[in-house]
């Protein structure tokens, strides 16, 4: 895998800060704010996917990912509202963030076959690290139960995003 | 007495034929009248996977999930393209066949319905 330096350096960020930030786990509104970033990074990665991408599965894949992404948001936030929580930005979703900045900052340099396999890189180790914030801190931590949920109900789509973009990146690969 | 004898026969034999003719039309109501079937799609896929139908039969897809998904058929005799969140297409069965099929969005998602 030929992952780039500052998105790698971002994912190891979340791990590390999922795992200090919080000596009694993330509040709901913590988990709120880091869902809403969590989605719309990878939204963000997808449109400029959509534009920069060579490969047409990459492209379906990136597309997939801004349709999906979007509608988790949706539903986060339609929940939010209807709980009155106010999400609040917090260590990891600023790490969420800037992961996201700096992917997109190494993304747009790159043109062709190079940016396919570095954008299907990332998709692989983002959905994995994210997956494993979920399974590890944002459910076990989430207090209000249909908060809770929701993050149980996403969960499959994640898993499903990170088969397909292994699937993407062996073919890249061949 | 014969006649008594064959006219209690007669009589017999015919309320025999009408509970019989009232079977068999019973029966055939029950066999033509469409049935309607539900299939929940979900990411982790299509609820449930494998159906069997008769021509006419409605199957329903109902979206439970937070993402659009589609039902389409990999021999093209059907294609719900994308149903929103929340949202439901109904798909009559046609001729007899098998159909396995697809949510284009999630090629995980697959499924089949049997027409017979």
């Amino acid at each position: 895998m030929k992952i780039n330096h500052a998105a790698l350096g971002g994912l190891l960020g979340l791990a590390l800060v999922m795992s200090t930030a919080y000596a009694a786990g993330p509040t709901d509104p913590q988990i709120a704010a880091i869902v809403v970033t969590a989605n719309q990074v990878d939204i963000d990665a997808g449109k400029l996917a959509l534009t920069k991408a060579k490969s047409p599965d990459v492209k379906k894949f990136a597309q997939l990912m801004i349709t999906d992404h979007s509608g988790v948001n949706k539903s986060a936030v339609e929940l939010v509202t209807k709980l009155h929580v106010t999400p609040e930005p917090n260590p990891t979703s600023r790490s969420l963030q800037k992961g996201g900045d700096d992917n997109l900052a190494a993304l747009k340099k790159l043109h062709g076959s190079a940016f396919d396999q570095a954008y299907v890189d990332h998709e692989v180790a983002y959905h994995q690290a994210v997956l494993d914030a979920v399974d590890t801190t944002l459910i076990p931590s989430a207090q209000n139960a249909e908060l809770k949920t929701l993050l149980v109900k996403v969960r499959p789509a994640f898993v499903a995003h990170l088969e397909h973009a292994k699937k993407l990146q062996s073919e890249l690969g061949r | 007495m014969p006649g008594v004898r064959s006219l209690l026969q007669a009589s017999a034999a015919a309320v025999v034929s009408l509970v019989l003719a009232g079977t068999a039309a019973s029966s055939a109501a029950t066999n033509s009248a469409p049935k309607a079937y539900k299939v929940i799609m979900l990411v982790v896929g299509f609820d449930p996977s494998a159906l069997t139908v008769k021509p006419g039969d409605k199957v329903t897809f109902v979206n439970n999930d937070l993402f659009p998904h589609t039902a389409t058929a990999d021999d093209k005799s059907f294609d719900s393209k994308s149903v929103a969140p929340a949202a439901t297409w109904t798909y009559v069965a046609g001729k007899p066949g098998t159909h396995t099929y697809v949510c284009i969005f999630h090629p995980n998602m697959k499924g089949t319905i049997k027409v017979q």
